[in-house]
């Protein structure tokens, strides 16, 4: 190659190149740093390591605590489960409804699409990197806290890490497969709702709606879970129209049973409703009880409702569904 | 595939949207070089280009880029196709080095020798300096420049560039087409969308007109211009002597705007305005083909509607814009 002395000239690539799958990688890569806020301002680094901070919050508090009573009898009470534990944190839906956005929509609005696309990858790929590195990220900082719950109580406890591990073996499939239902279910909805826009506030405020519209409109459905009653001084009556009670301490009683002077007391609601499959951001929750008991939770406005845990299954197939339809033709590439 | 097979070939390749045709029944057979593909807005230069990277199905027909079918493997395409489109289109938060690089991994380079080469085709395009600055920074001319470097980042076999001077001041513009230029040299076939002659005639060795999605002519830039040559010549102001001296010669001179613009049959024809003006005494500040030249092919071959298109002009080499 000739060329001035300044010329640094051009030097041919001759190496190793990859096809689609090193194309959506490099896309999923590039869109997990951006979503950490790596290689970008610190203002872009707040939002998910205060989201990391505030979610492992309670599983060190957990893990402290039970370090302090370990030889004490309440060294056996949890503040939280593991199954409790999943989805705990409203912050992490505030983080799917400032990421998704922002993963997605500078790229149709600052036209990047067209350059992407002339990449060797298709629509698809495009949809699963960008999904893909949402999930990664959901997954991660739900995950991350189970962990350090786990091996925290494991070296706190007082039967020895070994036996913690064996008594709690079951929680080592619950917690991944739960987190993972949760992450790809946020993951969808985030980005699939954020494809419709190209402004990012647009999209965050569309979020954050669905989520608060559809919980409300389900608390409004399912009514109060229990309600407070008058008592007359000697008791709850030996049964209630409802069949049940539970004291004013939380434990319940069967008809007939239970303390004998009490002012009030609260009846448990007994018919079962499918109101809580509207609630979008507790959907995920309804499948992580599935997942951690075999059954919607018993105590919840679901239980008794038959197939409860196959509706809820349902309705989450047809939110992850919708929102991958409606992705995909959103970032088809090819114009016909 | 092969370093033989022509940068475009396609078959009466037609696009057409509800309102308007935009490729029209095109045949033609682009050799790899450093191609201008000529037209107005609306020509169907950006359609081709999105044909080309299979962004877009043909309504009938078929097209071949770099031996490869579009419709059977548009990936195997878009893994050798640089492509720079017309519009602003990189990340705006974002560093040059990130950006590039980054698409460089997404062409299917390795993760370090994607940062390599973005530092070497940045470097290549001017940017060296800026790389690590966030491209909303940047100027018009520094943002057309990191949408070169995205399009060369995976070292392809051929660069789509669509209006590459697009909003560039004269200096811009001249080193943008210098770059261009330069592509050629390191064995990069450029296919050059353009509604400026200007640009084509001072990098193509080969060009493609459309008009309203039509063929209008193929072939190389040196054999098109032959066929008006016209020469503009600068000698100062001073005529008197000149133009006598040529129409002796047997050439047809004519001043326009305090220029000359000589009609040159051929080749023999520059020596000979060379000569006189030797001969003269005058000083040569300028001779250069006129720079509407082709805008001359353009008139007296684009075809009122209703005739079909001028298809490649045989008499014209079709390797005529091989180095």
């Amino acid at each position: 190659m000739t060329g001035a002395v300044y010329d640094r000239g051009y030097r041919p690539y001759e190496g190793a190149r990859g096809g689609r799958t090193a194309a959506r990688t490099a896309l999923w890569r590039a869109t997990v740093r951006r979503a950490l806020g790596l290689r970008r301002p610190w203002r872009q680094k707040v939002a998910p390591f205060v989201l990391l901070a505030i979610v492992t919050v309670p599983a060190i508090v957990n893990v402290g605590v039970k370090y302090l009573t370990r030889n004490t009898p309440a060294s056996d009470l949890d503040f939280i489960t593991y199954r409790d534990y999943v989805g705990v944190s409203n912050a992490l839906l505030v983080f799917v409804a400032l990421t998704a956005p922002d993963i997605v929509c500078p790229d149709r609005r600052q036209r990047v699409l067209p350059l992407i696309f002339a990449r060797p990858l298709r629509g698809v790929d495009y949809v699963a990197a960008k999904v893909g590195a949402m999930f990664t990220i959901l997954f991660a900082f739900s995950f991350l806290p189970q962990v350090v719950l786990f091996v925290g109580q494991m070296l706190v406890s007082n039967d020895g890490a070994l036996t913690y591990l064996r008594d709690n073996a079951e929680v080592l499939w619950q917690v991944p497969a739960a987190v993972a239902l949760l992450a790809l279910f946020y993951a969808v909805i985030g980005v699939a709702i954020a494809s419709l826009t190209t402004r990012r506030i647009i999209a965050g405020a569309s979020i954050v709606g669905l989520f608060l519209i559809t919980s409300i409109v389900s608390a409004v459905l399912v009514g109060p879970t229990e309600e407070v009653r008058e008592g007359n001084g000697f008791g709850p009556p030996a049964t209630t129209e409802d069949g049940g009670f539970i004291g004013p301490d939380g434990q319940s009683f069967e008809p007939g049973t239970g303390p004998q002077k009490t002012d009030t007391y609260f009846v448990v609601r007994t018919e079962p409703t499918a109101a809580p499959l509207i609630n979008v951001p507790a959907l995920p929750l309804i499948l992580r009880d599935v997942v951690f008991l075999g059954e919607v939770d018993p105590d919840g406005p679901m239980s008794g409702l038959d197939n409860g845990a196959l509706y809820a299954a349902g309705v989450y197939a047809l939110w992850v569904g919708a929102g991958l339809v409606l992705l995909l033709r959103r970032y088809h590439e090819v114009e016909r | 595939m092969s370093a033989a097979s022509p940068l475009l070939r396609t078959r009466g390749l037609t696009k057409r949207y509800p309102e308007v045709t935009a490729v029209d029944d095109l045949d033609v057979e682009v050799p790899r070089g450093r191609v201008g593909l000529v037209g107005a807005n609306g020509a169907g230069k950006t359609t081709l280009f999105r044909m080309m990277l299979g962004l877009s199905l043909p309504t009938s027909g078929h097209l071949e880029v770099v031996g490869i079918d579009v419709g059977d493997d548009p990936i195997g395409v878009r893994a050798r196709v640089g492509f720079m489109p017309e519009h602003d289109c990189l990340p705006l938060d974002q560093t040059a080095a990130d950006v590039v690089a980054t698409f460089g991994e997404m062409s299917g380079l390795p993760a370090r020798a994607a940062r390599q080469r973005a530092s070497d085709v940045l470097d290549l395009v001017g940017l060296d300096e800026a790389r690590f600055r966030p491209i909303a920074g940047f100027s018009t001319g520094m943002r057309q420049r990191a949408k070169l470097a995205q399009a060369l980042v995976a070292d392809p076999e051929v660069v789509l560039l669509d209006e590459p001077t697009a909003g560039l001041d004269p200096m811009g513009r001249e080193e943008m087409l210098a770059l261009v230029a330069r592509l050629g040299t390191f064995g990069i076939s450029v296919l050059l969308a353009t509604h400026l002659l200007d640009d084509v005639q001072q990098v193509c060795d080969h060009v493609v007109m459309l008009d309203a999605g039509r063929l209008v002519v193929a072939g190389g830039t040196g054999s098109l211009l032959e066929t008006t040559g016209t020469l503009v010549l600068d000698v100062g102001a001073e005529h008197t002597a000149i133009i006598p001296a040529l129409a002796g010669r047997g050439l047809a001179v004519a001043e326009v705007g305090g220029l000359l613009e000589v009609e040159v049959p051929d080749e023999a024809g520059l020596d000979v305005v060379r000569d006189v003006v030797a001969e003269l005494g005058l000083p040569l500040h300028r001779m250069s083909t006129r720079l509407t030249s082709l805008d001359d092919v353009f008139l007296t071959r684009a075809t009122p509607s209703g005739e079909g298109p001028v298809g490649a002009d045989p008499a014209l080499p079709e390797a005529g814009g091989q180095r």
